[in-house]
């Protein structure tokens, strides 16, 4: 196995509801190794994006210690944090979230401008294949890809890793399998380390390891000796 | 319920529906408060007019006996007339360093029904032959007088004691000024006593049972110049100098101005307040229209009509207006009476108050509702036209092609990607722009006004009395005397250098059917303490016989350079078949004059060679070495009937300065307004922004950029925007300054309608320092963006 990305121990997050402690996360011990690519399966509810929140420093956990090799995330500043976004965290969500008023360039462009060794744009745009719709905005892009494009502005900074909270969540099959076959292939291409949250339970077929959350804790952690490719994947 | 999402959508937003209300606030304090004030003055005003019954006409004599008075007020049309001895004398105060002025009016304690007549405020009546005196309160306050108390006073070459009995006011002098070139009354130097009639003959033998003076009332319906037509030929061999009509008399002008200045501000100033907050409101309902469809198509799907609907949004308006209605309605009307107070400083009338006026807490209210339900319900009408499947539905993407900016390659080029997004929400929310425009260019121009016109005043005061005279000193005597042999006595003296004649005569002057009462400034032509200079400030020696008129003056009698005037002095019993050539027309920003050759105007009067006045410079080498010789200069004539007064230069020039410091500080209101104006349009637009693009800023925020970068992308806009206002808030501004000084132009002082180089720096920077500091509060907020939140959601 490769080495730890991401350490997480004994990780709670708790909302302070009036009165009452609501538990996001009670206890996660969780290891994030390098270049594998990781499903988190779980009923809804059970703190899978709250998990994914803390790992990528959009959110702080209320206890426990999270590392990022030296850097103790859970002790960083919003500045820190920034910076962490910023140079290794690249975010997917469902709802694609580009920048309605820019075109698809020049949205990967903005991730660009930020970045210490940016990807070259157009060579993404290649890769997730819309170099042709390089200068369309959103509106004139259907919801896959948006979502292409999206991953590849995820992508275009170099992060060290790419976490996506439902990334097929509202595409249809042959969009969603498009999706996850980018994610494949840039966790085995640029050697990057995938998370995907899903309902999907057929896509922890293309996992190298996968990770079940239940009422905010690892329930298990299985590991897939033999991916399949994600054309394979169906649902 | 829809009441209490109303409520935390409002609290949600509570900074733009918080700039909504200041706007709201403060345009009805504004409105009550000015009001009231101006409500106030006007029947303080009225009631003192009618009460004292304050004159119609006025009439200026050189001298006239005082039976004559009986006979001119049976003339048809005059209601009362009163006859009057008017005189200024020196008061005898060899402690203090300046000249004190007292202005004798004699009250004829046998004539029940005086014109003009004196409010007594506080100790006894007036007796005949005690040589007693009401004296003016303000004066009276000064100055730390007491009741019983004498005042030694120089008149007919001699020194009186006049002793106090009571304190008292006319409407006469609501607005005491010494002489024109005063911009404010200074009662410490200068002050009214009433004294009876036959006292004044005491004071001055020769004026026994005569009159310089007269004032009247005008029967109702009787026409002023029809009367001014009778009186004149009767007046003629007294010595008439001047007669008007309490339209022009200077007290009551400047009250009459400001009233009506107080009323057209309390009017204007509310609507322009309420006019941003009510499109602030439209702007923010309609974005709350649009971001709220899903819960509009909700509420329909529900069953609630359209009528239900609108109405819940309009009770946004609603709450936002009569909330800010009420506090600003009371506070204005708590606020009334204090600014009463403050502007009875200034103007010397028994206060009035009105009180508590529900009147104008309604209107005030009425107002504030029904504009912000106007701009509601255009904020929120789309809300009408939704059908509630459509509603639920997200809108139609808004149309994002390319900008026209975009097709300018080299602009285009040169942005950040924060600066094309923000070049492109420009042209997606034009409306808004356009306001965001105006208001930016609004405030800049106010204050730009504002400021120059503040310095205009400080410019104007400084070029009169360093550029225009530049004497030490200048004497004025009671009556025009032989002007050599008065020179020549007056060089003498160990402090005087040099002393140069001038000759000031009231003139009559006419052109086609314009006439003007000016006075003529006879100057001599080497003169150097008394510069006549032009347009570029070069001097200009005024030539044999021609006439030289101040910008206003010419103005008023419509002549040009070159043209022929009508020449007439009252005074001198000049028939006003004279004609004299105008050969230049000069700015004068202090009072309004003609000016000749000295030697000229000798000729036109066939006088003699005399003089009214001399410009002295004063022998000593600092300033104060001369403040002491002027005194020395003064304390010689202290009891001379010769000479009227000796005025210091430089004391009348720091005094003016000083006074109008204070008075000045009024000034602050408008460059008050002018940044609330900026600052509360960035504010609510920046919120709005916030609101709209919250999830693009969250976007921006996860890719790891800064608040300050994501913050970048909104002020790139602002300030975008902001430049080419401010740049047009410029001219907006001049052509202000030109109205304004038009508008405030009088025969006492002319505004250059110019914008001065400082305040084309201050303004824009005063501007800038407002939007960058509403700024700052955008910047806290985008700090504590909650990113989860704002992402969970779908859009
Ligand atoms: N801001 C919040 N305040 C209170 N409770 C919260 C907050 N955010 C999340 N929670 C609670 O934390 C728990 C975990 O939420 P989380 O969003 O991580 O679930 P999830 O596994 O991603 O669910 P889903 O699959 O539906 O997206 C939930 O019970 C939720 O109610
Ligand atoms: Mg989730």
């Amino acid at each position: 196995m490769t080495n730890p990305l991401i350490v997480a121990k004994n990780v709670e997050k708790s909302y302070q509801m009036g009165e009452v402690i609501v538990y996001a996360l009670r206890g996660v011990d969780f290891t994030l190794y390098e270049k594998e690519l990781v499903v988190v399966l779980g009923p809804s509810g059970s703190g899978k994006s709250t998990l994914l929140n803390i790992i990528g420093g959009m959110d702080t956990a209320s206890a426990g210690e999270l590392f990022y090799g030296e850097l103790a995330l859970h002790e960083a500043g919003s500045k820190e944090l920034t910076f962490y976004r910023r140079n290794e965290v690249g975010f997917i969500f469902q709802f694609y979230n580009l920048m309605p008023n820019l075109t698809a360039y020049e949205n990967i462009n903005l991730s660009v401008q930020i970045a210490k060794n940016p990807l070259q744009i157009d060579e993404l745009l290649t890769q997730v294949g819309l170099s042709d719709r390089r200068d369309h905005f959103p509106a004139q892009l259907s919801g896959g890809e948006q979502q292409r494009v999206a991953i590849a502005r995820g992508l275009a900074k170099n992060p060290s890793m790419l976490l996506c909270d439902e990334p097929t969540g509202s595409l249809d099959l042959a969009s969603g399998i498009q999706v996850l076959k980018l994610l494949r292939s840039f966790c085995q291409n640029y050697h990057k380390t995938v998370v995907i949250i899903t309902h999907n339970t057929s896509i922890r077929h293309m996992a190298d390891r996968v990770v079940y959350l239940k009422d905010g804790r690892v329930d298990k952690v299985e590991k897939n000796e033999n991916p399949i490719s994600a054309e394979k994947v169906t649902w | 319920m829809l009441w209490r999402k109303m409520l935390r959508d409002i609290l949600g937003n509570k900074g733009s529906y918080l700039a909504c209300l200041v706007l709201v606030l403060i345009g009805l304090v504004v409105f009550t408060a000015f009001s009231i004030l101006s409500d106030n003055l006007r029947l303080s005003k009225e009631e003192f007019y009618t009460g004292q019954n304050f004159a119609d006409g006025f009439v200026e004599l050189t001298t006239m006996p005082q039976r004559h008075v009986e006979t001119l007020s049976r003339i048809d049309g005059i209601s009362h007339l009163s006859g009057r001895l008017v005189r200024e004398v020196r008061l005898y105060a060899p402690q203090r360093q300046e000249s004190v002025y007292l202005r004798l009016v004699s009250l004829d304690l046998t004539d029940p029904g005086r014109v003009n007549d004196a409010l007594l405020l506080s100790g006894a009546e007036l007796t005949g032959g005690a040589l007693n005196a009401w004296i003016d309160n303000k004066f009276f306050e000064a100055n730390g007088l007491e009741l019983g108390q004498s005042l030694q006073v120089i008149a007919g070459g001699r020194l009186h004691e006049l002793t106090l009995t009571g304190v008292g006011m006319s409407p006469e002098f609501t607005y005491p000024l010494r002489d024109l070139k005063e911009f404010y009354p200074n009662p410490e130097q200068f002050g009214i006593a009433f004294v009876p009639l036959e006292d004044m003959s005491t004071l001055f033998p020769d004026t026994r049972d005569r009159v310089n003076d007269l004032v009247f009332t005008l029967e109702a319906g009787a026409d002023f110049d029809r009367v001014k037509e009778l009186l004149e030929p009767e007046l003629e061999q007294y010595g008439l100098r001047a007669i008007y009509p309490r339209e022009d008399q200077l007290s009551h002008v400047m009250l009459t101005e400001e009233i009506n200045g107080i009323n057209s501000m309390s009017k204007a100033l509310p609507l322009l307040f309420l006019f941003i907050a009510g499109i602030i409101l439209y702007i923010m309902l309609k974005r709350l229209v649009e971001q709220q469809r899903g819960q509009i198509g909700l509420l329909k799907a529900f069953g609630y009509t359209n009528r239900e609907v609108v109405v819940h949004y309009l009770s946004y308006a609603l709450v936002v207006g009569s909330i800010g209605g009420l506090i600003g309605g009371s506070l204005g009307i708590l606020l009334a009476t204090p600014m009463t107070n403050l502007l009875f400083v200034f103007f010397n009338v028994p206060p009035v108050y009105t009180g508590f006026s529900l009147y104008y807490l309604v209107t005030g209210l009425l107002l504030s509702v029904s504009i912000f339900l106007f701009a509601g319900y255009h904020g929120c009408k789309d809300a009408l036209k939704l059908k509630p499947a459509e509603a639920m539905r997200p809108p139609a993407p808004p149309f994002s092609g390319k900008s026209l900016l975009e097709r300018v390659g080299f602009f285009w080029g040169m942005l950040t990607i924060q600066g094309m997004m923000a070049v492109r929400n420009l042209s997606r929310n034009l409306g808004r722009s356009v306001f965001l425009f105006l208001g930016i260019m609004i405030s800049c121009a106010v204050v730009a006004m504002t400021w120059s016109f503040n310095d205009m005043v400080d410019k104007l005061v400084f070029y009169q009395f360093e550029e225009v005279e530049t004497y030490d000193a200048k004497l004025i005597l009671n009556l025009p005397a032989e002007r050599k042999a008065v020179a020549r006595e007056l060089e003498k003296l160990p402090e005087v250098m040099r002393a140069e004649p001038m000759l000031e005569v009231p003139v009559a002057l006419s052109h086609k059917w314009l006439e003007e009462d000016v006075l003529l400034l006879g100057i001599t032509a080497d003169s150097t303490f008394y510069n006549i200079l032009d347009k570029r400030s070069n001097r200009i020696v005024p030539e044999k016989d021609g006439l030289i008129l101040s910008e206003r003056l010419a103005q008023k009698l419509d002549v040009q350079k070159g043209d022929s005037l009508d020449f007439g002095s009252p005074l001198f019993r000049l028939a006003k078949d004279q004609q004299v050539k105008v050969v230049e027309i000069i700015p004068q920003y202090l009072g309004m004059n003609a000016y000749m050759e000295l030697s000229a105007v000798e000729g036109m009067l066939r006088q003699g060679k005399l003089a009214t006045s001399f410009l002295l410079s004063v022998r000593g080498d600092t300033d104060e070495t001369v403040g002491h010789n002027i005194s020395t200069l003064r304390d010689r004539y202290r009891e001379s009937d010769f000479v009227a007064g000796v005025d210091g230069r430089e004391e009348r020039f720091r005094q003016t300065r000083e006074l109008m410091e204070t008075f000045g500080s009024v000034i602050y209101l408008y460059v008050f307004i002018g940044v609330i104006t900026g600052f509360s349009i960035i504010y609510s637009s920046s919120f709005i922004i916030l609101s709209e693009r919250s999830r693009e800023l969250a976007s921006m925020m996860v890719l790891g950029m800064t608040p300050r970068e994501v913050f970048s992308v909104i002020t790139f806009e602002q300030w975008f925007i902001s430049f080419f206002a401010i740049l047009a808030g410029i001219p907006l501004a001049q052509m202000m300054q030109w109205g304004f000084a038009m508008e405030m132009s009088t025969d006492m002082y002319t505004i250059p309608g110019e914008l001065t180089l400082q305040s084309l720096f201050v303004a824009p920077l005063i501007t800038g320092l407002s939007i960058w500091l509403a700024q700052r509060f955008v910047l806290s907020k985008i700090e504590k963006l909650s990113l989860i939140d704002v992402l969970k959601t779908r859009e």
